[in-house]
C-alpha cells in the first residue's frame, strides 16, 4: 500500500503508530524478561529495591532447588504424556471424521456436523461438575487417563481439518476408487499425506492448548504423582518458601518448553490459527 | 435392490469413519451437558441427592456473591473483548505492510505471553504486583502514587485483572488480523491512493471493513475465553478483596470443589453454557451460510 515513492515522506500517523506498537511489544516481553532474570538472582537480590535490572549473578541454585525439592521432572513428564497422547488421539479420530464430513456421503451428515461445530462454542470448563462425575465413575480420577480422554471429545480437530480435506479435488479420490482401493486405503495412502500441513497445525495448536489447560488438570490430578507441570508450578506460588527467585525458577521451567516450541514452529501457529478462522 | 445395498454400504462407511470421534464427543461432551442439567435440579451432598426442582437457581439469584460474579464476568467480557479488538486492529493495521522480519518480531512479542500460558503469566504478575517487594508497587511508591497494593484495593483490582488478561490474550487476535490484512487485495489500496486518501483513511475506510469476518470470529472466541476466566483470579486475587474480583467460573469451581455444592455448581454451569450458546449464534449463523 505504501510504495517506494512514499518512502521519503512517511505518513506521520504511520510513524507514530509504529513507535507505539514497538514500545508496547517491548513492554509485552518485559514480564518474561523479568521472570527469567529474577529466577537467576539469589533470594536477597530478587526482592532488592531499586532492583538490579540485569542480574549480577547467574545463580542456578533456584533451578537445582526446584528439581530437587519438587518432583518437577515427574510433573514435566506427566505434562508431556498428557499433551502428547491427547493430541495424537485427537488427530487420529478427527482426521477420520473430518474426511468423512468432507468427502463421504451418508445420512444425517449435515445434522451431525452442525452439532459438532456448535459444540465448539461451549467451553469444557462449564461442564466440569458432570464431567468430573463421569470420570469418577470410570475410576479415572487421579490418573493421567482422566486428564487425557475428555480432551479427545472436542470438535476442534474436525473443524480445523475439514477445510484442508475440502481443498483436495474429488477427482483424486475417485481415481483411487477406480483403481479398486478401499475407502480406508484411499484415506491413509492418498488423502492423509495431502493434509499434512493441517495435521501439523492441529498438532502444535492442540498440544499447547492441553499443556496450558490448567483447570481440568487441577481437578483431576490432586495426588502428587499425577500432577502436571502447570498445576505443580502453580502450587509453588502457595509454597511457604519466601524466596521469590525460587518461585520464578519454577515458572520458568513451566514456560521454557513452550517458548522453544514457539521459536521452532511459529509458522504453524500462524497457519493453524488462520485456517481455523477462514475454513471450517 | 442393488441400489439400496449400495446406499447402505455408503452410509455405513461414513458412520464408521466418524464413530471414534462421535464416541468421545457423546461420552465427554453431549452426555455431560444433559447430566449437568439434571444435576442442577438436585440437592447433592455426601449423604446423597434429592430432587429440588429449580431451587438451586432460585438460591443463586438470591446470592449476592453469585450476582457479583455475574456482574464481574460481564464487565470482564465487555471491556477485555473491546480492548482486544481495538488494540489488535491498531497493531495489525500499523505493521501488516511492513517488512516480513519486523512483522514477525512484533507478532512474536505479542504472542509469546499467549504461549507461555495464563498460569505462568499470573505467577509473574503476582510477583510484579507483590505489595512488599514487587517492582510495580516500588515504582508506585517512587512516583508517590496513593495506592501501592493494587490487588488489595477493591476499586483497582478489576482494572488490574482486565489489564493482565488483556495483555496475555491479545497476541492471538493480532496474529489473526495480520494474516487477514495481508490477504486483502492490494488493488483496493492503490485505487484509494490514487483518489488521494491518506493512510488513516485507507485503514478506516477499506482495511477494517475488509476484515470484518475475522473481527466477528475474534469477538466470539474472546467472549468464550473471557467467560470462563479463572486462572488469573485463582492465582492473582483469589477472588478478593472481599469477593470484589470473583467470576462465574471461580464461583463454580469453589462451589464444586471447595464447598461441595455440586447442585449449585451444576446450575452455574448450565447458566454459563446457555450464555455461551446464545452469544455464539451470530458466528454459527455466518459459518453455516457458507
Amino acid at each position: 500500500m505504501f510504495k517506494r515513492k512514499n518512502k521519503r515522506k512517511r505518513d506521520l500517523f504511520d510513524v507514530i503508530s509504529n513507535v507505539v506498537v514497538f514500545l508496547f511489544a517491548l513492554l509485552s516481553l518485559f514480564p518474561l524478561y523479568w521472570l527469567i532474570t529474577s529466577s537467576l538472582k539469589n533470594s536477597a537480590a530478587v526482592v532488592k529495591m531499586p532492583p538490579d535490572w540485569f542480574p549480577k549473578t547467574f545463580n542456578i541454585d533456584n533451578y537445582i532447588e526446584v528439581f530437587s525439592n519438587q518432583p518437577a521432572l515427574k510433573w514435566a513428564l506427566n505434562s508431556i504424556t498428557v499433551s502428547l497422547v491427547s493430541t495424537i488421539a485427537l488427530i487420529i479420530v478427527s482426521s477420520l471424521a473430518a474426511y468423512a464430513f468432507s468427502k463421504l456421503q451418508f445420512k444425517g451428515k449435515n445434522i451431525i456436523f452442525i452439532l459438532f461445530i456448535s459444540s465448539l462454542m461451549v467451553p469444557k470448563e462449564v461442564l466440569i461438575v458432570p464431567l468430573y462425575r463421569i470420570v469418577d465413575n470410570l475410576e479415572m480420577v487421579n490418573t493421567l487417563h482422566g486428564m487425557i480422554w475428555p480432551n479427545v471429545a472436542t470438535a476442534f480437530g474436525v473443524f480445523l481439518l475439514k477445510g484442508f480435506f475440502d481443498s483436495i479435488p474429488d477427482s483424486l479420490r475417485e481415481s483411487a476408487k477406480m483403481d479398486g482401493a478401499s475407502e480406508l486405503r484411499t484415506f491413509f495412502k492418498i488423502m492423509l499425506p495431502l493434509v499434512k500441513p493441517g495435521i501439523g497445525a492441529l498438532f502444535i495448536l492442540y498440544f499447547v492448548q492441553v499443556w496450558n489447560d490448567y483447570v481440568w488438570q487441577l481437578v483431576i490430578g490432586q495426588e502428587e504423582g499425577v500432577k502436571t507441570l502447570m498445576v505443580g508450578t502453580a502450587t509453588l506460588m502457595q509454597d511457604l518458601n519466601p524466596n521469590f527467585a525460587y518461585k520464578m525458577a519454577g515458572a520458568t521451567v513451566a514456560a521454557i518448553p513452550l517458548l522453544v516450541i514457539f521459536v521452532f514452529f511459529q509458522r504453524y501457529f500462524t497457519s493453524g490459527l488462520t485456517s481455523g478462522a477462514e475454513k471450517g | 435392490m442393488k441400489k439400496n445395498h449400495h446406499a447402505l454400504k455408503r452410509n455405513l462407511t461414513g458412520y464408521l469413519f466418524i464413530t471414534p470421534q462421535l464416541f468421545f464427543f457423546c461420552l465427554f461432551l453431549v452426555y455431560p451437558i444433559f447430566e449437568g442439567i439434571r444435576l442442577s435440579l438436585y440437592k447433592i451432598n455426601y449423604q446423597g441427592m434429592s430432587f429440588i426442582g429449580f431451587d438451586n437457581y432460585i438460591a443463586l439469584f438470591n446470592d449476592p456473591v453469585f450476582i457479583k460474579s455475574t456482574v464481574n464476568t460481564i464487565i470482564f467480557v465487555i471491556v477485555i473483548v473491546a480492548l482486544t479488538v481495538v488494540f489488535s486492529l491498531f497493531v495489525a493495521s500499523a505493521i501488516f505492510d511492513k517488512n516480513a522480519r519486523y512483522v514477525s518480531f512484533i507478532r512474536g512479542s505479542y504472542y509469546i505471553p499467549v504461549m507461555v500460558s495464563m498460569v505462568v503469566m499470573s505467577m509473574i504478575w503476582s510477583f510484579l504486583l507483590n505489595p512488599a517487594n514487587g517492582l510495580i508497587p516500588f515504582v508506585a511508591r517512587e512516583l508517590e502514587f496513593p495506592v501501592v497494593n493494587f490487588l488489595g484495593d477493591k476499586n483497582l483490582v478489576l482494572p488490574v485483572v482486565i489489564f493482565v488478561t488483556f495483555a496475555t490474550n491479545v497476541g492471538q487476535a493480532i496474529i489473526l488480523y495480520i494474516a487477514a490484512m495481508i490477504g486483502v487485495p492490494k488493488e483496493l489500496f492503490e485505487a484509494a491512493e490514487i483518489d488521494g486518501a491518506n493512510r488513516r483513511q485507507v485503514i478506516f475506510k477499506i482495511l477494517i471493513p475488509s476484515v470484518k469476518p475475522i473481527t466477528l470470529y475474534i469477538v466470539i472466541i474472546n467472549i468464550i475465553a473471557v467467560l470462563k476466566i479463572f486462572v488469573v483470579i485463582q492465582l492473582l486475587t483469589g477472588g478478593g478483596p472481599n469477593n470484589a474480583s470473583t467470576t462465574l467460573m471461580y464461583f463454580l469451581y469453589n462451589n464444586a470443589f471447595k464447598y461441595n455444592q455440586l447442585g449449585i455448581a451444576s446450575a452455574v454451569g448450565v447458566i454459563m453454557f446457555t450464555i455461551a450458546l446464545l452469544l455464539s449464534i451470530p458466528q454459527l449463523r455466518s459459518m453455516f451460510k457458507k
